[in-house]
């Protein structure tokens, strides 16, 4: 029972006590004599427990009514975020078998092709001029890799909504420095010169708290958003790292002055597979992004991108500080 | 002196395509299309290594090695997994494949893979992956247990660590790349993630209290990778 409903119980108890204690006090000795025909006594005994009889009952029933409709609330949420999750889920699937099928499609014709290219030459009799033959098997090579290389990178996708995380204290502003660090050594050597990369954290009032998490998974979402500002900005322009404490959250933001993404593009940047049309023309699967996705989410955190085209990109990390 | 390879897949394009790489590259390649036939052509070729699939009618991949350890066969055995399928949680079955390699792969990298099982393979002795125990001088391994010793002393490693230290031991005086780590034992591959092996290198050497400098263990090829280079042996 909770407080309330002692003190409901004990209230009629605690005041016919003390006017106990006051009519002791003030008139002692009195008494009073009732006198009742004993025909009523019955009537009255009957009103009095029909009165808390149907005061009871009718407390149970306006209670249970409440929590029916309470209830019935709650269905009713519970089922149209259903529906809206599974309408959800239902919209990103279809968007992903398109882009297979997209993705899968012109590797397979250009094979295609090119077989039809090599069995014509041996059906014909005369053999292939060489560098004809050389140029379909190259076309062969390349494209199976393509396709290779997309099964690789589903089955990261896979392996890393199910692996095992293997939970530690990560200091934030190492973790950043380091990958940084990776992506510009990587860097070096591809389209010439080194990358600029600019790290900014904060020492105070107090440094970049630590989180919780698995360091190598952090490591790889890091690198690859920063890789990303790398790959879609101009050789010599500069990308922007910083690292800034939010309330419980370790935020962590990847600022470029590059391509950008065009605006209808920007709510399925962190489907699988998803590619730009207009960076097609860069290697990659778009596999990316949703790596990135899987490993901030199973942290506790979010990712969010901001970006305008022709302009740049901000994605932004966020982690939850590590409690203790 | 050629090798007799057993190449088992239930799927002929790949038997048809696989069997002839192979035997270009200077293997006696036999084919069989299930595991009730590889089991057969086991008893009746003996070949010196067994490549295959895991998933096919009748009895799959992993029936296959477990029915041959049953029978005290220690020829090995590279599977072929499917998808999603990391050397952890293959590893944790604990069914004695000597390697294993996600499909679809680079041939040539199946070749390397072959003839690095046929080196370290000695006749009719379980091989290093089939084994329980493993120990390399102070160094012991008890891979089921997953636990570490040096000399009498336990020591203690995170789960990544060990499972690098117990590929590191079951392949050893083997060049391993980050990359190559990283995919097989991480399960996935990035460019610029081989840090999170040279972290968890740093922390083996540390426990272990092994030197970088003059390794007794785990050694680095400067641009290349690691490699476990003392001896290993099975402890029974």
């Amino acid at each position: 029972m909770t407080a309330r409903r002692w003190a409901l119980v004990l209230a009629p108890l605690v005041v016919s006590a003390i006017s106990c204690v006051v009519l002791a006090a003030t008139m002692p000795g009195a008494s009073l004599v009732m006198r009742a025909s004993l025909a009523l006594v019955p009537l009255w005994v009957g009103l009095v427990v029909s009165a808390v009889v149907g005061v009871v009952l009718g407390l149970r029933a306006r209670r249970e009514r409440l929590r029916a409709e309470r209830e019935a609330a709650l269905a009713a949420v519970a089922a149209e975020a259903g529906e809206r999750g599974r309408a959800i889920e239902h919209d990103a699937h279809r968007r992903f078998v398109a882009r297979l099928d997209h993705e899968l499609k012109n590797p397979l014709t250009a094979i295609r092709a090119a077989v039809a290219g090599l069995a014509a030459g041996v059906s014909s009799g005369g053999p292939l001029p060489e560098v004809e033959q050389a140029r379909l098997l190259e076309t062969i090579d390349g494209q199976s890799a393509r396709i290779a290389s997309l099964v690789a990178d589903l089955r990261k996708v896979g392996e890393l909504e199910r692996a095992e995380l293997e939970w530690e204290v990560v200091d934030s502003a190492q973790l950043v420095a380091e990958a940084v660090e990776d992506v510009v050594q990587a860097s070096v050597g591809v389209g010439g010169g080194t990358r600029r990369v600019e790290l900014a954290l904060p020492r105070a009032p107090w440094p970049l708290p630590p989180v919780r998490g698995d360091v190598d998974l952090l490591h790889l979402a890091l690198t690859n958003v920063i890789g990303n500002a790398i790959k879609y900005s101009a050789p010599e322009s500069v990308v922007e790292v910083r690292g800034s404490e939010q309330g419980g959250w370790v935020a962590i933001e990847v600022a470029d002055t590059g391509l950008g993404v065009p605006a209808d593009e920007l709510p399925i940047v962190f489907d699988e597979l998803a590619r730009s049309s207009r960076t097609r023309h860069l290697p990659g699967t778009g596999i990316g992004l949703s790596l990135v996705r899987i490993v901030v989410e199973r942290h506790g955190g979010t990712v969010e991108i901001r970006s305008r085209e022709g302009t740049g990109t901000a994605v932004t990390l966020r982690l939850p500080v590590d409690p203790r | 002196m050629t090798a007799r390879v057993l190449l088992v897949d239930d799927e002929e394009a790949i038997r048809a395509s696989l069997a002839p790489f192979l035997t270009r590259a200077g293997l006696e390649v036999h084919t069989a299309s299930d595991g009730e036939e590889a089991l057969a052509a086991v008893a009746r070729l003996r070949p010196e290594l067994v490549v295959c699939d895991v998933l096919m009618p009748n009895l799959d991949g992993r029936s296959v090695v477990r029915r041959l350890r049953e029978a005290g066969d220690w020829t090995p055995v590279i599977l072929l997994t499917q998808v999603g399928e990391s050397y952890e949680r293959s590893a944790a079955l604990e069914e004695g494949a000597d390697d294993y390699l996600n499909k679809p792969f680079d041939p040539a990298e199946l070749l390397a893979r072959i003839r690095a099982v046929l080196r370290r393979a000695v006749p009719g002795v379980p091989s290093l992956p089939a084994a329980t125990v493993v120990a390399s001088g102070e160094l012991r391994l008890d891979r089921a247990a997953r636990r570490v010793f040096v000399g009498d002393r336990e020591v203690d490693l995170t789960p990544r660590a060990s499972l690098l230290l117990d590929y590191l031991m079951t392949h050893p005086d083997e060049l391993h790349t980050r990359e190559h780590l990283l995919a097989t034992l991480w399960g996935f591959g990035a460019v610029v993630a081989s840090r999170a092996v040279d972290h968890r290198v740093a922390e083996i050497r540390r426990v272990l209290g092994d030197d970088a400098a003059a390794p007794r263990w785990i050694e680095t090829v400067p641009a290349g990778g690691y490699r476990f280079c003392a001896p290993v042996g099975v402890v029974r």
